[in-house]
């Protein structure tokens, strides 16, 4: 690595504007400074200059009910780390783009925050997008980081992809084992059918068959879709002890067509199950689910809502921790006196290792581990009533 | 027992869908303009009546305001959009993007204003269940089943029966001739557009009682409507209704033997096989 003297006078040298106006000797500035561009490093940030990072989701089209959730977390973790003073005292700033959800998109804006903006790391969401970007993070070296999707490929797609929330698969494994110590040995799985949903289903039969269970039916849905009845009602004709649900959006819904419905099966499902539209049905009374970590402490949820006048839901606390994750990172870069990359902030994830954040997190590997519970919606509220501790 | 269930269910939203379907063909058989932004209409009649309500304004009359408002809107589109590009001799690929560009602004409106998740109506009744002979259905099922069926028989009878109806159908037919006997094609698109809006507000309202209002619901069931006009013959009201039916049935039908993976591909082969043989339509006339 060059040394920052090195570097102090080589941008001097490149930025000094030429004495002699002969179209010659401008010529041969230009061709040295063309010829020595390979050698060029951006100049050395001042403590004042903002570190800009990027963050690609779904802000318009049926993903921005997520998007805007996750969009609002690192909003919050953003104006929080400013408030306290920054990353070593620099100012945080996130570049939104907006994907719609769609790969093709994720992979322009990925393109535009990297080679036009020169961000080193790009918070990003759902499966399909983000897996669409592993491969471009591995061979441009930025750090991607996913705080909402779990599909299990998302766990190895790139030694720069961080996913700050566990894979599907750790939470379904414990579930799996609870529902058979509890006397469940059949289920049906409700899946929406995209990289995530699908992921989930081969989770939940894989664990499910595992440890002794039987899966006697499963069922696809489509992003956004409301009706259920068709589904529930096959499900209800074959009786499962349980149903797995694997759906990110309209759980309100289903909670509601529950209600109406009133089937035997239990409905059990993962940490997409913290939705405040869920919580709030009669329907989701008595629903069981794996949830990482999730409460944020009172002071920091309060905040939140004051900020948005919101209640601070799953994706707010995910990407809010995944912000804090993070900042700690580039502030061991900073402290290190490196430059502030994709390559020093991923290897700075792994040096820290663990994160006593808002939400702990341990990166052993490049997804996180986390504590997983198992949960019982009753009246709106989640009661623990299974705790699987950290390690 | 399962059967009979899926058979009405699947009866309850082929009628909301047959009103839509008899809304697009009743538009585009007579403007022959592929209204695109026909699906936005539909989503925002959910929003002004989840807005109403929300106001403490009675359901059922939010509906009828939904109507009014969509009435409203759909003129604006034939009188300030599409008359304008017929005017500057704009080509159907040219006013179907304008549509598509419409449908675009109303679905982002919504979702800036009103957020992009799903919110259900506040209302305590559309939650309630009636059972007979072992089917349940909600109420809101019941009150979508009763008035769609009924907007049907109400919009063939307007079509055949009344002036304005007569008028529309002569437009349609052939606004040329129409042009010259004095019945103003321009004026009777417009009213056309509106009538077609009010009537897509019905389901847009109900199905949006029984399932929550969503910015970009309207797409998906506009393109299923759609093949429903086309499968049952493009100016059918009767096939544009019996297909949608038939679709919605099917579908719910199939999920008895096969995986609902497979049940729009499957019901979708069925009348791709169908249009081979008709490819005018069902209702057709040679």
């Amino acid at each position: 690595m060059s040394s920052p003297m090195h570097h102090a006078e080589h941008t001097r040298a490149v930025l000094a504007p030429p004495t002699i106006s002969t179209r010659r000797t401008v010529l041969t500035l230009l061709a040295a400074t063309i010829g020595a561009g390979a050698l060029t490093v951006p100049r050395r940030a001042s403590a004042a200059d903002p570190i800009r990072l990027g963050a690609i989701l779904p802000l318009t089209g049926p993903d921005a009910s997520v998007g805007i959730q996750q969009q609002r977390g690192l909003r919050f973790g953003v104006s929080r780390l400013n408030a306290a003073g920054g990353i070593a005292g620099r100012p945080l700033e996130i570049l939104y783009e907006d994907d719609e959800g769609r790969p093709d998109q994720a992979i322009i804006s990925f393109n535009k925050l990297v080679s036009l903006e020169g961000v080193p790391l790009i918070f990003s969401a759902f499966s399909g997008p983000t897996l669409a970007m592993a491969p471009l993070a591995t061979r441009k070296k930025i750090v991607l980081v996913n705080g909402g999707a779990q599909a299990d490929r998302l766990a190895k797609a790139s030694p720069y992809l961080f996913n700050t929330i566990p894979v599907a698969a750790d939470e379904i494994a414990v579930l799996a084992k609870y529902l058979i110590s509890n006397g469940k040995k059949t289920a049906g799985i409700l899946y929406e059918n995209d990289a995530g949903g699908s992921a989930g289903r081969n989770d939940f039969r894989a664990a499910f068959e595992q440890v002794g269970g039987t899966i006697i039916g499963q069922e696809p849905v489509t992003f956004g879709q409301t009706d259920y009845r068709p589904m529930l009602l096959k499900f209800a004709s074959s009786k499962p002890d349980v149903l797995f649900v694997m759906l990110s959006d309209g759980l309100g819904p289903l909670a509601d067509q529950i209600y109406q419905m009133k089937p035997s099966f239990l409905i059990v499902g993962t940490s997409f199950f913290n939705d405040p539209a869920l919580l709030h049905s009669p329907g989701s009374n008595g629903w069981l689910h794996t949830q990482v970590k999730i409460k944020a402490p009172t002071a920091i949820a309060a905040s939140f809502k004051s900020m948005f006048n919101v209640d601070m839901e799953f994706w707010g606390s995910q990407y809010s921790n995944a912000t804090y994750i993070m900042a700690q990172a580039i502030a061991r870069v900073i402290a290190q006196k490196e430059p502030i990359t994709g390559e020093n902030i991923r290897q700075a994830i792994f040096d820290i290792k663990t994160f006593n954040v808002m939400l702990p997190a341990v990166f052993a590997t490049n997804t996180a581990a986390m504590e997983i519970d198992i949960a019982r919606i009753q009246d709106a509220q989640q009661h623990v009533v299974q705790a699987i501790k950290l390690g | 027992m399962l059967l009979l269930q899926l058979l009405i269910n699947g009866l309850v939203t082929g009628c909301a869908l047959g009103v839509i379907a008899i809304s697009f063909s009743l538009a585009y058989s007579t403007t022959r303009i592929f209204h695109v932004a026909h699906a936005g209409v539909y989503t925002l009649a959910g929003y002004v009546a989840f807005a109403l309500a929300g106001l403490g304004v009675p359901d059922m009359v939010a509906l009828l305001a939904a109507m009014a408002v969509c009435a409203l809107v759909g003129a604006l589109i034939q009188s300030e959009l599409y008359a304008r590009l017929a005017r500057r001799r704009a080509t159907h690929l040219g006013v179907l993007i304008a549509s598509l560009g419409v449908l675009a602004v109303i679905q982002n409106l919504l979702s800036g204003v009103f957020t992009p998740n799903i919110r259900p109506f506040a209302s305590a009744w559309r939650g309630r269940t009636l059972s007979f002979g072992g089917v349940t259905l909600t109420q809101v099922q019941l009150v979508t089943l009763v008035v769609c069926a009924a907007v049907y028989p109400a919009a063939l009878l307007f079509t055949r029966r009344t002036v304005l109806g007569k008028q529309i159908r002569a437009v349609a037919s052939n606004p040329f001739l129409a042009e010259i006997t004095r019945l103003e094609p321009q004026k009777t698109y417009i009213i056309v557009m509106a009538i077609a809006s009010a009537m897509v507000a019905i389901p847009g309202v109900l199905v949006a009682l029984d399932f929550g209002v969503q910015p970009y619901d309207g797409t998906t069931v506009l393109l299923t409507a759609t093949i429903a006009v086309i499968a049952g013959g493009v100016g059918s009201l009767t096939g544009a209704f019996l297909m949608a039916v038939l679709i919605s049935v099917l579908q719910n039908l199939s999920l008895l033997v096969i995986s609902g993976e497979w049940s729009v591909g499957v019901t979708f082969l069925i009348f791709l096989i169908f249009m081979l043989f008709r490819p005018r339509g069902l209702f057709t006339r040679r």
